[in-house]
This record gives structure tokens, sequence and C-alpha cells, in this order.
């Protein structure tokens, strides 16, 4: 193996010689400063695997022939390796990206890029305070000379202000080197220890942990860097924000032994603070590179708060947090700014421009999510054990800082990569260049973040491919998508139903349910999606992805694993989302909800004791007593994901500007997962009931959910957002029916789920055959469509008595179960909500049948055909579903009663089918038989005995002696409640939307009022810096 | 029981139902008429109508759920009625009761409503909608107040059976829900004028606006066939109202004895108001027979 120290004699002699050597040619002034950088990386790279793999022993490099402290000394270990093979592979990398650049330059930017990567070898690597100094220096003199490379006032500003930062650092690091000197006689890090200072003594340790802090970039002493980031070619920029900040990171991780736990908790606390306000201020970003500066700034600010705050944790936790941060940042960073680089437009709204480069596309995509910490990649685990520690270590505020901090970078970095897809601005220059040099280091670092996430899943955590299934899917639907759309839904269709088959031996009946609905309510959706034409890239890839983790989440054994396979929904149910035309809105807002309620399920998680068995969670979580904060946090982290009123504000939005073949599993099956969540908590509620009766409130918020919902649904244009508030107010019902906690609750609960599967499924279905041939979802728009396309009548005739409950079909079953449920309970007051939500629901569902199919027909829908045969399938397959489930309803009340009462004695009788509580009874066959009596007596009787009929179209009326002039004036079906409106006043009002968007307005001013402080000049910089290190000074009261 | 033999009950019991609600329309008319200052029709001009329709020699439809709009009204006034076990004891007035409990009448009577507006909606006249319309939102507002009287009953009752209500009811007049639970019962009768859409609620037909709304396109049989369901479902509501909250009834006399003072509340207080507006009419329900309904579940509950 080559000791290190070459490397340190290589640069440093190639920094003397490149200038002689350039003057045989810069192709060979290139090849040596490759080949040196190359040979930097296989040398790091053999120690790193010696030292983790071989257990080789830590290296301790002895210069000049003595020992320290006489001699300075440097350190080769698994941390040292560690770190230095990621920056010498970005310094590589970065190298080769800026490869035309380096052509073109003078001689002196390659000499400098060189000492300055020296420069990070040897301040990562000794162990001496006055070399960690003289190296610190010269990081910054090249990197300042490197800054200035880039010949634009901007970069020559932004370097200035850099080295007077830098100046700053290092003399309060140099007074500090001094004051330790004086207090202990010696500067190898060997021999000093905290206890050899004095209080006095500990101004010292003050000094240079500060100096190394600034170099870290704090909030808000930070303003050079952001500059920095935003003037200076992205080759550059990565090596600054990613190789310089990581020495320094280690730098400060070197020093941290002589600091007192005072000091450092406080360092953690400006870390997480720093993290905090960068994310807020990034809010209001619009410019590509600065943004990933206020990234960047902040992901430091994270680590050094995730490196003070699991300091005593295991080891192995370590590695996986700091280094798991470290790597995320450090490769999805650089990855960013290279990408950034490519694309050259400032302006995010400019980045559309990607839209046209897939490959492109999707490195920027794997690179934000990892970025974002959202799975598999490294951030995601990381942030996971981070949040169990800070919970364990009680420390409340870090962890809301940290989580909201994440919100908003996701908030922003997502805002970005919806825009790049769907904005609609026009770039002026459509066309970007695509270099190899360039491709080739980002493609090298998206794969290798994807090999960490390998690493880290199957090495770490021991999943297997079951756990890997929906990423697995994504990958060999990518390979496929040359086939054709057809094929593709054929396959999928055969992998889904594959899949349900090789669950299928559940442990239990509540898994089959859940399965039933998942698994096979998908598949028949499917078969929506096979009318898609062309090739339809990509989406069922993302299609598998999501059936795979709802799935998933059914068998999940751990909290992790259902965590793991929630994100997965998340991810793969957004990019679906995003797939419909005007979604760029939408699927933001469903990511920042979903996001925020996954970092409520993360905490939520992390209060909730250990498992004790290997049986699926929703049966070992029986045993689990989750404390109260635990309940609360998971509760509304599931209730946003289900809609519930107050966080429901995603649910139409995402609904309606989805693909309407996407809708349906939006609908109907996405949201049983929150569905699913909450019954799994609350049967570990029943359990082990703890004083505060959470679920009386969970029950209110799902009552009101279903009158809201019920109402919204009732004056909405639009036919998916009708449905989708339909959705809201019915997964209400379902709410409310769990939070009851009794069986008969549980048992609609259930009930309500399945036939709601069902109904919303094809009448989603049907507004996209209806949507396919009219190319509109606005209502009034339609009308008399009932000609044309029958069979769409009939099936969304069936489904509306269906969810209207109206008997004899199966919605029926559901009232009676839910009223049952909560007067036997004695919610009355709730009940008697319930019943005006029901009554209610026939406003929306009358206005979606008449205004659809009623009335007039339009001129330009004459032509109108019925939907394509693909959107009909499935309708009439679940249809026929909910006539044998009204005709039989013993067909589905029987296992749900038995699967309820693993949880509660039963309280119905059922006797052939006659279903009876102990407030009433039912009995669906019968009913279903009486109302066909009924309605074939008349029937057959107008028939028989109507007078000669003659036929006439919808048009053919008279009213106030006046023919109709068009159709348009004659369908009554433009804000058809009016009335209603009116009647409800000031309640009408749509106040949860306008606190949501108050909250925004008021976090992206609050971004506005602290960006303020970054005024772009240097001299204010330096105030900055100054008034942080004494305030800093005066906190810790040195 | 023999199937065939319940079936011939169930036509008794419609046919005495049907002819009763009709001649009580008649009766109401002229009634209406009187206050009116008119001699008003004879008592069985109802009887006429509906025969003078059937005899139309044409008839005009404007498509199948058109033509199906009339039989899902009448299919939905013959279910509730079925539903509802009519006289106490009687077994040929029992009709179908086994098959549900009070939450089926109650949501049974959606069924014709429901079917009726598809049908008068492919009619394609603007007014049917508007009657749609407002007739659905008044629903939603009286179902309010009935609801919470339902409740009301149900807990004292412990139960939502029809017939074990009735019978809680039987041996003295005080035993009536109307004396053991007055608030409930004045919850409902208020959001019964609702359901009879008498003035002030006649928002639905309101004549001078739209001339008759929902119905307006229907003539001929399909007239008669509503016409026919007018009296059968005013008969099965207000045995239902007589059951819950007036002691039902043993024997036929009675029934029509009870059946004819409750409807009058609904005529008295229609010969006497004006219409609202459909704002009004629903804020009106939401308001104080709401709270009403709310003051009779917190009583019985509670207290």
């Amino acid at each position: 193996m080559v000791n290190p120290i070459y490397i340190l004699i290589l640069f440093l002699a190639a920094g003397f010689l490149l200038t002689l050597i350039d003057k045989g040619g810069r192709k060979l002034s290139l090849t040596v400063f490759y080949g040196i950088l190359s040979f930097n990386v296989f040398v790091i790279g053999e120690w790193f695997y010696q030292l983790t793999f071989l257990d080789a022993s830590t290296l301790i490099i002895n210069t000049a022939g003595f020992s320290a402290p006489l001699s300075i000394n440097l350190q080769l270990g698994i941390q040292e390796s560690f770190v230095l093979l990621f920056a010498n592979l970005t310094a590589l990398l970065s190298g080769i990206y800026l490869f035309k650049k380096f052509k073109e330059t003078h001689i002196s930017g390659l000499i400098l890029y060189l000492i300055m990567i020296m420069g990070v070898n040897s301040l990562v690597m000794t162990r001496d305070l006055f070399n960690m100094f003289v190296f610190l220096e010269i990081v910054s003199i090249s990197t300042f000379a490197l800054i200035t490379l880039t010949e634009t006032r901007k970069s020559l500003s932004a370097g200035f202000k850099y080295m007077i930062a830098g100046g700053i650092a290092s003399t309060f690091f140099l007074l500090g080197v001094t004051f330790v000197y004086y207090f202990t006689g010696n500067l190898n890090l060997e021999f000093i220890h905290l206890s050899n200072f004095t209080n006095l003594g500990l101004i010292s340790v003050f000094l240079l942990a500060i100096a190394v802090f600034i170099e870290l970039k704090p909030f808000p002493a930070n303003g050079w860097a952001l500059d920095v980031y935003e003037a200076v070619d992205s080759g550059i920029v990565s090596v600054i924000a990613v190789v310089n900040s990581a020495a320094i990171f280690f730098v400060f991780y070197k020093i941290m032994p002589l600091l007192p736990q005072n000091f450092l908790n406080i360092f953690g606390i400006a870390g997480v603070v720093t993290f905090f306000f960068s994310n807020l201020m990034g809010l209001k970003q619009k410019n590509a590179k600065r943004l990933l500066g206020y990234s960047s700034i902040g992901q430091i600010g994270l680590l050094v708060a995730s490196l003070i705050f699991t300091m005593h944790s295991p080891n192995s936790l370590i590695y996986l947090i700091v280094g798991g941060f470290f790597v995320n940042h450090l490769i999805a960073k650089a990855g960013l700014f290279w990408i950034a680089g490519i694309v050259k437009k400032e302006n995010l709204k400019d980045w559309n421009v990607l839209k046209n480069n897939k490959p492109l596309l999707v490195l920027f995509g794997v690179l934000l999510f990892a970025l974002s910490g959202f799975p598999p990649f490294a951030g995601f685990w990381a942030k996971w054990e981070f949040i169990k520690i800070l919970v364990h270590g009680k420390m409340f505020f870090v962890i809301g800082a940290v989580l909201l901090g994440s919100l908003f970078e996701v908030i922003f970095l997502f805002r970005w990569f919806t825009l790049s897809i769907k904005s609609d601005e026009k770039a002026e220059n459509k066309e970007f260049s695509l270099e190899f040099s360039k491709i080739f280091p980002t493609t090298i670092f998206a794969g290798i973040t994807i090999l960490i996430s390998v690493i880290i899943m199957k090495f770490f955590y021991g999943f297997n491919w079951l756990h890997a299934l929906p990423i697995l899917a994504v990958l060999v639907l990518h390979v496929l998508d040359f086939l054709p759309s057809k094929i593709k839904g054929f396959l999928s269709l055969a992998a889904v139903l594959a899949y349900g088959y090789f669950l299928y031996p559940f442990e239990s009946n509540i898994q089959l349910f859940f399965g039933v609905i998942f698994i096979l309510g998908s598949a028949i959706n499917i078969i929506s999606t096979l009318n898609r034409e062309g090739k339809s890239e990509g989406f069922y890839g993302l299609l598998l992805m999501m059936i795979f983790s709802f799935g998933n989440l059914i068998i999940a054994t751990t909290y992790l694993e259902f965590f793991l396979s929630w994100e997965f929904m998340t991810i793969s149910s957004f990019l679906l989302i995003l797939r419909g035309k005007k979604a760029q809105k939408a699927s933001l807002m469903y990511l920042i909800f979903s996001t925020a309620g996954a970092y409520l399920l993360m905490v939520g998680f992390s209060f909730a004791p250990d498992l004790i068995s290997n049986s699926a969670l929703i049966l070992s979580i029986t045993n689990v007593h989750l404390p109260i904060i635990s309940i609360i946090m998971l509760a509304i982290g599931f209730m946003i994901k289900s809609g519930s009123l107050g966080v429901h504000i995603w649910l139409p939005e995402a609904h309606a500007e989805a693909e309407s073949d996407v809708s349906p599993f939006i609908s109907a099956i996405l949201l049983k997962a929150g569905v699913f969540g909450l019954l799994m908590i609350a049967i570990s509620y029943i359990k082990n009931t703890p004083s505060l009766d959470i679920f009386y409130w969970i029950g209110w918020i799902g009552v009101l959910t279903a009158i809201v919902g019920a109402f919204l649904a009732s004056f909405q244009e639009d036919a998916k957002r009708l449905l989708a508030y339909s959705s809201m107010s019915q997964v209400g019902y379902i709410i409310a029916s769990i939070a009851i906690l009794s069986h008969l609750g549980w048992l609609s609960a259930m009930y309500l789920s399945f036939n709601h599967m069902m109904f919303k499924s094809a009448l989603f279905i049907a507004i996209a055959g209806i949507y396919y041939r009219t190319h509109t979802r606005t209502m009034y728009e339609m009308g008399g469509l009932i000609k044309k396309m029958p069979l769409s009548f009939i099936s969304v005739l069936i489904l509306i008595i269906a969810v209207s409950g109206v008997p004899p079909l199966s919605g029926f079953g559901s009232k009676w179960l839910v009223y049952s449920a909560f007067i036997t309970k004695g919610w009355y007051l709730q009940a008697g909500v319930l019943f005006f939500a029901s009554a209610v629901s026939f406003l929306y569902l009358y206005r979606l049948i008449h205004t659809i199919f009623l009335g007039q027909l339009k001129y330009e829908h004459q032509e109108v055909k019925e939907a394509p045969l693909w959107f009909i399938i499935p309708q009439y397959i679940f249809i026929i579903g909910i006539m044998a489930f009204s005709m039989f309803p013993n067909l589905i009340i029987q296992p749900l009663n038995s699967i309820a009462m693993r949880y509660f004695d039963s309280s119905i009788i059922i006797d052939g089918y006659t279903i009876s509580s102990s407030l009433g009874y039912w009995n669906g066959n019968m009913i279903m038989m009486v109302t066909m009596g009924v309605f074939i007596v008349p029937l057959i009787f107008l028939i028989l005995f109507n007078g000669k009929m003659q036929k006439v179209k919808q048009f053919n009326i008279v009213y106030a002696a006046e023919r109709p002039e068009s159709p348009q004036t004659t369908h009554v079906a433009h804000n058809m409640y009016a009335h209603y409106r009116k009647a409800l006043g000031g309640w009408g009002k749509p106040r949860i939307w306008n606190f949501w968007h108050e909250s925004s307005e008021w976090s992206h001013s609050l971004a506005g009022f602290f960006r303020q402080l970054y005024t772009g000049n240097g001299q204010t910089y330096i105030l900055h810096i100054i008034i942080y290190i004494v305030v800093i000074y005066f906190i810790l009261g040195v | 029981m023999n199937i065939w033999i319940k079936i011939l009950y169930a036509v008794i019991s419609v046919s005495v139902a049907t002819i009763y609600g009709l001649t009580l329309a008649g009766i109401v008319r002229k009634i209406y008429a009187r206050v009116h200052g008119r001699y008003g029709p004879p008592v069985w001009q109802p009887f006429l109508d509906i025969i003078k329709n059937h005899g139309k020699r044409v008839s005009i439809s404007h498509g199948i759920m058109y033509f199906l709009g009339p039989v899902f009204r009448l299919a939905g006034g013959l279910g509730t009625y079925l539903f509802i076990p009519v006289i106490f004891g009687s077994v040929v007035f029992s009709n179908f009761s086994v098959a549900g409990d009070l939450l089926l009448v109650m949501y049974f009577i959606f069924f014709g409503q429901l079917g009726m507006a598809l049908g008068a909606g492919e009619g394609g006249h603007p007014y049917s909608p508007i009657g749609i319309a407002r007739g659905l939102s008044q629903m939603t507002a009286f179902e309010v107040p009935f609801s919470l009287a339902v409740i009301a009953i149900a807990i004292q009752y412990n139960t939502l059976d029809i017939t074990t209500i009735v019978a809680a009811q039987q041996g003295s007049i005080l035993n009536w829900t109307l004396f053991t639970n007055p608030l409930a019962v004045i919850a409902a009768m208020i959001s019964l004028l609702g359901m009879n859409m008498h003035s002030p609620f006649s928002i639905v037909l309101a004549p001078q606006e739209i001339p008759i709304g929902p119905p307006i396109e229907m003539n001929s049989s399909f007239l008669a066939t509503l016409q026919t369901n007018r009296g059968l479902f005013t008969a099965a509501k207000l045995v239902l109202f007589m059951n819950l909250f007036f002691g039902g009834a043993t024997n036929l006399p009675i029934m029509i004895v009870k059946t004819f003072l409750i409807y009058m509340f609904s005529v008295f207080v229609g010969a006497s108001f004006p219409r609202f507006r459909p704002e009004q009419s629903m804020r009106f329900f939401l308001k104080w027979p709401t709270l009403i309904g709310i003051a009779s579940i917190i009583l019985v509950a509670y207290f």
C-alpha cells in the first residue's frame, strides 16, 4: 500500500512542476493532473478498503523522523479514509467536470486546484493544531484564487467576501492555537485533553471551535458563503460546498474532544438553528444555485448537530447517521451543482428545459430525492435513526426544528422539481449542450447514491427483495419501457395478481381484508389503464411501486418496514399525480402534506416501545403499549393521508389533477392506507387504554370531515373534485367509525372501506371514460349524455345509489351499521351530524348524475360515443360485486364480523339474512326482494296501461310560452345549489384553505424578512461574523 | 306464513292506504279552497284526476329514465309504506316490517325521491332540476331535526324497531312519545311540515315560480302514477309519525283519526303562512328545530 504522505508530496511536486510540464502542451499537463487526482482516489480507496474490511490498524505517520509532539504527525483511520475517499472522489469528478475549463484556462488554475485538494487531504489527516492552521490558510487562499478564476464582477466580489470571512476565522483560529499552547504547552491533539484546561483556559478552545464553526457557515453569519455559491462556476462550487466543507467539518470533529459538553450542546443547537433558518429562507429563493447554497449550508448545520447529539450512541449508529448525512449531502449536493451547471438556467421556472431530456431528469430526480431524505437513500435511514435518538434524549425542540427545516427543504426542492417537469414558462433557449465530461461525474454520483442505498438496506438492516420490490418494479419496468403500453399493462396486472398470490396465506383475516382492498382492488383498477395508447413511459413502474408498497404495508413486521413502505407509497403516488397535465401545484401540495404526515409518523414510531414478536405489525401492535404522544402523532400522520378535516386541502387538488385513470387508485385505495394505519393504532389503544380519550376527539374530527366534505362536494363544478370531496366525506365516516372502538363500529368501518373501494373506483373510472370522450371535467359543459353513453349512465346510477345508502343496495348496510354503532356507543350528536352528512350527499350525487347525463345535450356532444370498453369492464366488475353484496350481505358481513370479533365481543346476531343488533335489524335479501317487487309492479302496469307513447327529445319542451333557444341556456347545472350557499352564509367560507394559504404566505414573508440580513455588503457580513462570535461567547459564558 | 297470503295482505294494506291517502288529499283541497274563499272540487277529485290521466290517448316520453322516474317514485311510496307496520297487532297491516327497522324506512323514503329526480331530469325542462335542487336542499335541512328526534326516541326506547316503539306507548295516552318526550315530537313535527311541503315550505312545487317544478313535463299515465303515489306516500308518512310519536293505532278507525289530525297540523300551518324563499326555509330548519332536537337528545340521554 502506498503511504499517504506521497499524496502530499506528489501534489506539491506536481504543483511546482505543472508550469514546466505545461510547456509540453496542455494535453500533457492535463494527463498529469488527472493522473494525480485518480492516483489519490486509488490510494485512499485502498486504505479505506484495508481499514474497513481487512481490519488494518490506524496508520500514524510521523514526519521528519521524529515522533509527535516534536514533529507533525498525520493519522489515517477509518474515519479519515472515509471522509477523504469521498472528498477526493468528488475532487476528481469535479475535475473531470471542469475539463473544458481546465483546457482553456491558465495553468495556474490546475495548480491551484491541486494545492487546494492537497490542503484538504492534509487538513483531514493532520493531528497538529498549528499545522491545521497552515492548511486552513492554504485551502482558503487557493479557494479564493479559484473563485476569482470565474471572471465576473459577481464572483470577484464573492471571492473578496470569502477572503475576508476566511481571514477572520483564521485570525481567531491562530489566537486559539496560541492560547492552547500557552495553557497546555502542546499543540498536538494526541497530547491535549479537556482536563488540561482551567476555566480560563477554555477561552482557547472556544476560539478554536468558533473559528472552525464560522467556516462551517452558521446562520446568520454566512452571507459570504451564499454569494460564493451563487456566483461561482458550478464545478468549483461543488468543490467548495462539498470537499472543503467536508474537510472543515472533519476538523471540527477532531477538536470536539477538547470541548466541554455545554459548548457542544450550544454548537449542536447552532447547527440546528442554521438548518432551520437556511431552509426557511430557501423557500423564497428563485435562483437555482443560491437555492442549493441554502440547502448546502443547512445540511452542514444538520451534520454538525447530528454529530454532537449522537455522540453517546453506539458506533454503528453514529456511522449510519453522521456517515449517512455526510455522504448523502456530499453526493447529492455535488451532483445537483453539476446539473445546475449543465442546465445553466438561473431561474427555477426556466428549468422546464429538463422536460426534454429524460436521462438528465432522472439524475436530477434521484439526487433530489436523496437530498430530501426519501428512501431508499442514505439520508432517509440517517434521519430515521437520528430522530429516534433525539426522541430518547427528549430533545423536542431539536426534533421540531429538524423536521420543520426538512419540510421546508422538501418544499423548495420539490417546487423546483415539479416546476422543471410542469412549468409552462417558455425558456428562451430550449437547448443546452450535453457534454460527456459533465454528465459522466453526475451519473457516477447518482450511481453511488443508489449503491449506498443498497448497501444500507441489505447489510445494515438486512432487508430482502420483498422490501425492495417497489423499487425493483420501477427498475424492471424502466427496462421494459420500450414496450407498448398495453403489454406493460397486462404484465403489471399479472405482476399484481402474482404478488397477491405470493402474499396470499396471510397471518390473519384483517390482513386478508386489506389485502383484498389494496391488491385485488388495484388489480381491477389496472384494467382501466389498459385504455392507454402509446408507451406511457414510466407510468406502470410507478403504479406497481405504489401497489407493492400498499401490499408491503400489510405484511410489515417492524415500524421501520412499515414506514419504508409508507414512504415508497408517498413517492410513487406523488410521481403518479405529477403526471397529470396541470398537476404541478396539486402534486406539490400532496407531497408537502404527506411529508409532514410522514415526519409525524416517524416521531410517533420513535416514541413507541419495541416490538416483541415477529408477526406483522398489525398483529404484534396488540401487545404494544403506545404512549399517548405517540398515538397523537401517528393518528395525525394517518389522518393527513386519509384527508381528514383541517389537513384535507391536498385531497381535492391531487384527485382532480391526477390523470383520470390514476385518480381511482388515489381515492379508492390510497386513502385506505391511512385507514389501515389508524386501525392499527386503535388496535393497540383498545388493549392498553391510556387515560386520555383521544379517539373521542378523532371521532368528532371524522364526523365533521364527513359533513364538511359532503357540503364541499355539493358546491363543485368539476366532476373529479366533486368525487374527491365525496371521498373525503366517506373516509370521514370510516374514521369516525374506527374511533367508536366497538365491534359494531369496526364492522361499519371495514364494511364502509370495502364498499367505498368498490363504488369510488368505479365512479372515478366512469368519469375517466366520460372525460376521455368529452375532454372536459366541468359538469355544466356536459349534459344529456344518457343516450350517448347508456352503459356509463347505468353504472353511475347504480353507484350513486350505493353511495347514498338508499336501499336495497349495499350502501344501506353501511348506513344501518354506522347509525347502530353510533347510537349504541352513546355518540348521539355525532350520529345526528352523520345523518345530516348523509342527506347532504344526495345533493352532490344528484348533481353528478344530472349535470352529466340528464338535462340538455350540448351541440358539441352530438357525436359522442360510449366510453371505451377498458373503462366499462372494471366498472361492471365492481357493480357485480356491489349487487352481490347487496343481495347477500352475509358474504361480507360474516367475515368482517369474525375479524372484528378478534378485538371485541360480537354485538350482532346473524340469522339467515337477518342481521340484528341490540337496536334493530335488517334483512338485505328481503329488502332486495320487496324492492324488486314494488318496482316491477308499477313498471308492468305503466307499460301495459300507458296510452300510445310518443318519444320526443329532451329539447322538445316549452316554458313561459317560449321554445328555449339553445341547450346551453336550458341546462340547469352551473352553481346548482346557489340557494344553499346563500343559506349557509358565513359558514360557507373556505376557512381552512385560508388558514393554510396564510401559513404559507407567512412563512414566505418570514423567509423574506430574514433574507434581508444578506445585503450583499462585505462589511455587513463581517459585522455578522463578529456579532455572532460575541453572542456565542456570551451564551457559552466562557 | 305462505308468501302468497303475505302478498295478498300487502295488496289489501296498500289499497286501503292509497284510497285513504287520496281521500285525504281531496279533503285537504277542499279545506284550502274554503280558506281561499272558493267552494273547491269534490272530495273524490284526486281519483277523477288519476282516471282521467290514465285515459289520455297520447303519452309523451323523453326517454327511458324519464319513463322509469314515476315507477321509481311509486315504488318508493310502496316500499316505504310496506316496511312500516301500520296497525299494531294486526296481521294484515303488519306489511313487510320484518325486513328492517326505522332506519330502513327513513332511507327508503329517498328511493322514490332519487328516482323521480332522475326521471324528471331527463325531461329536460329547466324547472325540473330547479325544483329538485330546492327539494333536495330542503330535504337535507328538515332531515336534521327529524333524525335528531329519531335518535332521541331510539335512546328513549332503546330500539329502532317500530313495532317495539309502538308497543312501548300502549296502555295510556300518557305513554305516548308526545308526552314522554315532547321536545323530540316538536322537532319531528316541524320537520313534518317540510316533508309535506305545504306552505311555508312549498318551495319545490312553487306554482307561481317554477310551475310545479320536478313533474312539469309529466303527463298521462306518468302523471297518474305520481298522483297515486302522492296519496300512498302521504299516508305512509303519517302512519310513521303516528307510530313513532302518537301511540300508534290498534285498529283502522283510530289510525284514520290520528293520521288525519296529524295531517291537519301541516294543513293549518300551510293555510296560514306564506311561502319562504329557499334559503329561508333551509335556515329555518337548521336553527330552532335543530336546537330543539339536540335539546331532546340531551334531555333523554343525560337526565
